[in-house]
């Protein structure tokens, strides 16, 4: 059997070399869908928790548990430590850090020296475990190694504030009025130190020193014995426990069991009440519904490559069999069994599968690097690629992608391990109405879709609101778009044998012999190439409608990052404001030096801007409608941004000059021409956000403004989420400066062609910069196009796009190879009654325009229709709450002449192909050949 | 009768096999009168095909001549040739010839195309009138899959006849047919040369339907001995 089966693959090597590709192909993809997102969503998930260490300066995991122990009799503290170590193993995190903070109720106390003040002086007793590994002594020193000095004095230190806000003195003593030891001995302690340490610097000081202004500290293991355990029944003791799980450790598919084990601890363990609600589990809880819903996207993105991959596959095992059914019937005429056929196929088609295994787990790894490092669409960064590990995951869809290709390449046989040799002869009449033309597939698939659009159409902006409230998506919102691609391709075979017979009918009388046996060929034969057609329909109208998803979506991320930065590097430096000698601000400010940005080697040019979004305009007296204001530098501004064209009614430009133009004057959002009924020319009085009074003359509306947004989200009191609009003034920086003073301004830097975020950084760091407001546009930039969604569905789709191709390119030529070689007998009668060899040349070019160039304008007419019609639903799929810019449908003609390109060039490479065959046929052999 | 359509002249067709040259014919002369039904005999492997593929400009002969209608086939370029095959020759295979994706009707007209005649009423009269001499009148619009094996071969004989070739060539048609039906395939040939005046050059290695012809060429081993 083996031997039989060995033979036959290698009598159809090429069929079996197909096989085998689609195979390699359908398990890469499969498997790569797994390893990309575990890669990508590690990835995600760091940069979640980063993101929330650079916004709240602490690390991002932490489970603070706070108690106050009351004359502790029943060992909650000893209980509360034991817990805070279990922590760890119930969450699967390993520590990065325990800290154990302990401290004596605020104490009065009595200086050794004679104090003016002495009755403010209290402090609160405190021990801090490993405090010395942490602490930076800043004067003084540490306690020593027993924690009590010669005199039986606790030493203590003490951090800078609290030196002086209770003006102590270094090696002052100090007895506490009312706490005393177990014994009943009076406590004294010593000040032997300062020290300091930053939460920003690390992560164990989660008190601020500088935040601990009556707090002093002693040796914690001194601590514990004197005033823990069996005496803790005699003090007053607050336990604070700060566990820091190391978060950089946690991956993706832990996140499940992470936030399960922190339910529990802060629900339903006997430490529940003593637990704060930790900030990581928001962190978790968004991560989840994110990657839930990029999980989603992706794998309705990767249906249709993997659907068309098992066609493929359907396709060229379907094929191989009709060329093999003489020799099944044969083999069954002889009295084979139906079951060892079928055995025999299924062996073949196991002995492709594993094959393909082998070579497309490997592959579908290197995809799933493809992926990580996609920049757009049909472009990868192959500097950048993502980390590969594999999981359990990836094994069940490598065994699930595998079961599939047997199924696809065995099922064929069962249809014809049926046929005898009396069946075969029966069966050969062709033109038979296939399954698919009498149930009328291609006019419901079309409703099903067209259902499917009218109904997202006219929701479009509830898909956004579900996305991002994070609701999963109804998949008929992607499935439509293929069955609309599906459905047309079908309609269209449907339609073209009359289209091609209408065609003959004109020119019957002028076409010759080639021309009149292709046409027959075609309006007769059209059904055998449906499959090839649909194929060949489905590769273009897909590439035109994924390169376009994929473009806009994209392009549209790009721009609105562009807008909502407003400039590459805005930053605000931190102003100092007079105060009286009372203390009361001035309103005056001392503006930094500025000439620093002149040095900035790495940008164009920079420019001030007034930024206030506390301004207000009054309606009435009592009525205040809040807006933003932006005071600016008009010709510099212009030099600096950009905006999209089309956004406004006039361009951004002349819209800046008229600005320019106008001393006083004002542009303001269009929403106070709608909303307020304001005009051009009116005049207009606002408010600064201090009060103070400000007025110009209307000269223009704009729609869009860089860093504006026509609408802001409000949470009201109820904690719900609504739109409200928002207001823009811009008028001229000179006049705010005129009118208010020097007040503080952002700065807005245009860097040059490839300046970098890590040069501002340098820049920011060199001049000691204390920033308030820090916007780094590269950085945003390359956040935007390694956010997973977006870049797993560029990478999907780009990737499913050359699969496709290839795909096609294969199946297209085996097709025709086959037909050719079906046909070798004709052409050779053709031949030997005197056709020239360009007729035979010309008839197989009229039967591949028919064929192919048919196919290929119908997918680029499909390809179109499908885009304007579905992508700006899909488009509100990728919704987010920061899109402000309205959504455009980008069609990058490059994507498109490359698709051309690449279809031109698979079918001259086939019609190429296809003469060389017809070149090597002899006419005397070819009619040998039916003889035999 | 008049004048020789086909005469060739010591026609010697060698091919190179592992073993060494292999003589296929070996000096072959023969004239075949213009409107005569001749039948070319011999064993299988006697040189039949060879011959008549050289005659009839399928393939060229390692030595000799051929003159067809007196113009040396030597003289004529690929081209001219496959133009005098298309207007002048008519070809009935061994095997079912016909062109699946037409019926019987569109094959017959084929070869009216593949003559360079323009189609017209007179052209679907002449079609209609070869189905009949075949016939067929009752069948043209039958796809080949719905005919049997003898009615496929007659169509193709109508199709070989349409044009009104000066010579037909069949290569052994009656080969897959039953006795019956080649006995009335070799009638059909031997009406048309009647009728149209065509000359029919018919290979076959069934000694029963020799009685038709007006004349015999017999090959054995690459010589003619009849």
């Amino acid at each position: 059997m083996l031997r039989i089966m060995l033979q036959k693959m290698w009598q159809k090597k090429w069929m079996n070399l197909s096989l085998l590709l689609g195979c390699i192909l359908l398990i890469a993809i499969a498997v790569s869908f797994p390893l990309y997102q575990k890669a990508a969503y590690d990835r995600m998930l760091m940069d979640e928790f980063e993101k929330y260490m650079g916004e709240n300066g602490n690390w991002p995991m932490v489970i603070h548990m706070t108690a106050y122990c009351q004359r502790d009799n029943k060992g909650t503290i000893g209980r509360m430590e034991d817990f805070s170590r279990e922590i760890y193993d119930r969450l699967g995190v390993p520590e990065y850090e325990t800290i154990y903070y302990y401290s004596i109720l605020r104490g009065v106390l009595t200086s050794e020296y004679n104090r003016e003040d002495a009755q403010n002086m209290a402090l609160s007793l405190s021990a801090m475990t490993e405090l010395e590994d942490h602490a930076r002594i800043t004067a003084g020193e540490m306690y020593s190694e027993s924690g009590i000095g010669e005199d039986g004095c606790i030493e203590v230190i003490v951090p800078q504030i609290t030196m002086t806000t209770k003006e102590l003195l270094l090696g002052e003593k100090l007895t506490f009025d009312s706490l005393v030891t177990a014994e009943g001995d009076p406590i004294s302690i010593r000040v032997v130190g300062v020290y300091t340490g930053n939460r920003t610097e690390d992560f164990y000081f989660q008190e601020n020193p500088e935040n601990m202004f009556d707090t002093c500290m002693m040796k914690p293991e001194l601590f514990k014995e004197m005033f823990t355990g069996e005496n803790a029944s005699k003090y007053n003791i607050t336990v604070n426990i700060y566990n820091l799980p190391d978060y950089r450790t946690v991956h993706e598919d832990q996140v499940g069991s992470v936030t399960d084990a922190t339910v529990y601890l802060t629900g339903e363990s006997p430490f529940r009440k003593v637990i704060k609600a930790p900030d990581y589990k928001g962190i978790l809880d968004e991560y989840e519904l994110k990657i839930n819903r990029i999980s989603q996207t992706l794998l309705i993105l990767q249906i249709p490559v993997l659907v068309l991959l098992a066609a493929f596959l359907l396709m060229i095992s379907g094929q191989m069999y009709e060329m093999e059914k003489n020799e099944i019937s044969v083999i069954k005429s002889r009295g084979s069994s139906r079951v060892q056929i079928l055995r025999l196929y299924v062996y073949q088609g196991l002995a492709i599968t594993v094959a393909g295994a082998l070579a497309g787990v490997p592959l579908g790894a290197f995809f799933a690097r493809l992926l990580g490092s996609t920049r757009n669409f049909l472009e990868f960064d192959l500097n950048e690629m993502l980390d590969i590990t594999y999981t359990s995951k990836a094994l069940y869809f490598t065994l699930g992608s595998m079961l599939i290709t047997l199924l696809c390449i065995s099922i064929p046989a069962i249809g014809h391990s049926r046929v005898s040799i009396v069946n075969l002869k029966q069966n050969k009449s062709i033109g038979k109405k296939r399954l698919w033309e009498k149930l009328f597939l291609d006019v419901v698939l079309i409703t099903v879709s067209l259902y499917g659009y009218y109904s997202f159409r006219t929701r479009l902006s509830d898909i956004s609101q579900d996305v991002l409230s994070g609701k999963s998506l109804d998949p008929l919102l992607y499935i439509s778009s293929s069955f609309f691609i599906v459905g047309c391709g079908l309609l269209f075979l449907r339609i073209q044998p009359f289209v091609v017979s209408l065609i003959y009918l004109i020119l019957r009388g002028v076409c010759g012999p080639a021309g009149f046996i292709s046409f027959m060929e075609n309006i007769k034969n059209s059904r055998k190439m449906q499959l090839i057609q649909l194929f060949l329909i489905m590769t273009i109208s897909l590439g035109m409608f994924h390169a376009t998803v994929a473009r806009t979506i994209l392009e549209n991320a790009v721009d609105n990052t562009e807008y909502v930065d407003g400039a590459d590097v805005v930053l605000m430096e931190r102003w100092n404001e007079i105060r009286d000698e009372n203390g009361t601000p001035t309103g005056i400010f001392i503006e930094p030096d500025t000439t620093k940005y002149m040095d900035m080697d790495f940008a164009k040019g920079f420019t001030r801007v007034y930024y206030d979004d506390e301004a207000y305009i009054r309606k009435n007296k009592n009525q205040r409608t809040p807006m933003t204001l932006m005071g600016i530098h008009t010709k510099e501004f212009g030099e600096l941004t950009e905006l999209t064209p089309g956004l406004n009614n006039s361009s951004y430009h002349e819209l800046l000059n008229e600005l320019a133009n106008t001393q006083g004057g004002v542009l303001l959002s269009r929403n106070f021409e709608s909303i307020e009924g304001i005009k051009i020319g009116d005049r207009i009085d606002y408010y600064n956000g201090k009060g103070k009074a400000l007025a110009g003359t209307v000269v223009d509306f704009v729609d869009y403004f860089p860093t504006y947004s026509p609408k802001v989200t409000v949470i009201g009191a109820d904690g719900n989420a609504t739109e409200a609009d928002n207001f823009l003034i811009i008028t001229h920086f000179s006049y705010m400066k005129k009118m208010l003073g020097t007040r503080p301004y952002e700065v807005w830097i245009s860097l040059k062609e490839g300046a970098t975020g890590s040069d501002v950084y340098g820049f920011v760091e060199n001049h000691n910069l204390l920033l308030t407001k820090y916007v780094n546009r590269p950085e945003d930039m390359e956040k935007t196009l390694t956010d997973p969604l977006l870049q797993g569905t560029n990478g999907v789709l780009t990737l499913g796009f050359v699969v496709t191709i290839l795909l096609c390119a294969v199946g297209y030529l085996i097709y025709w190879i086959l037909s050719i070689r079906e046909r070798e007998l004709i052409f050779g009668v053709l031949r030997a009654c005197g056709f020239h060899r360009s007729e035979i040349v010309k008839m197989i070019i009229i039967e591949q325009i028919f064929s192919g160039v048919f196919s290929v304008m119908a997918g680029i007419g499909i390809g179109r229709l499908t885009s304007d019609m579905f992508v700006p639903i899909l488009q509100a799929s990728y919704a987010t709450s920061e899109q402000i810019l309205p959504m455009r449908l980008i069609t990058e003609a490059s994507d498109m002449y490359r698709l051309y390109g690449i279809v031109a060039l698979v079918m001259i490479v086939s019609i190429c192909t296809l003469i060389a065959l017809l070149f090597r046929m002899n006419v005397t052999g070819a009619l040998k050949l039916g003889e035999e | 009768m008049s004048e020789n359509i086909i005469e060739t002249k010591g026609i010697k067709r060698a091919y190179d096999t592992p073993a060494g040259r292999f003589w296929a014919l070996k000096g072959i002369d023969a004239t075949v009168p213009a409107g005569c039904f001749c039948i070319l005999k011999g064993r299988s492997g006697s040189g039949k095909t060879t011959y008549m593929n050289i005659i009839s400009s399928l393939d060229d002969p390692t030595e000799g001549d051929v003159l067809f209608e007196g113009t040396n086939l030597k003289d004529l370029s690929q081209k001219e040739r496959e133009n005098l095959r298309r207007r002048k020759m008519g070809f009935v295979f061994q095997s079912v010839s016909l062109i699946p994706s037409l019926n019987a009707f569109q094959n017959v007209e084929f070869s009216l195309r593949m003559a360079g005649i323009k189609i017209n009423r007179e052209t679907d009269k002449r079609v209609e009138e070869c189905l009949k001499i075949v016939g067929l009148g009752n069948r043209i619009t039958h796809m080949s899959y719905e005919m049997s094996g003898g009615e496929q071969q007659r169509v193709a004989i109508a199709r070989a006849l349409a044009h009104r070739p000066s010579i037909i060539f069949a290569d052994e048609p009656t080969a897959e047919l039953d006795s019956a039906m080649a006995a009335r395939v070799t009638e059909v040939f031997k009406d048309m040369t009647r009728k149209e005046g065509v000359t029919v050059l018919m290979t076959t290695h069934d000694t029963g339907l020799m009685g038709a012809a007006d004349m015999i060429i017999e090959l054995d081993n690459g010589n003619r001995v009849y």
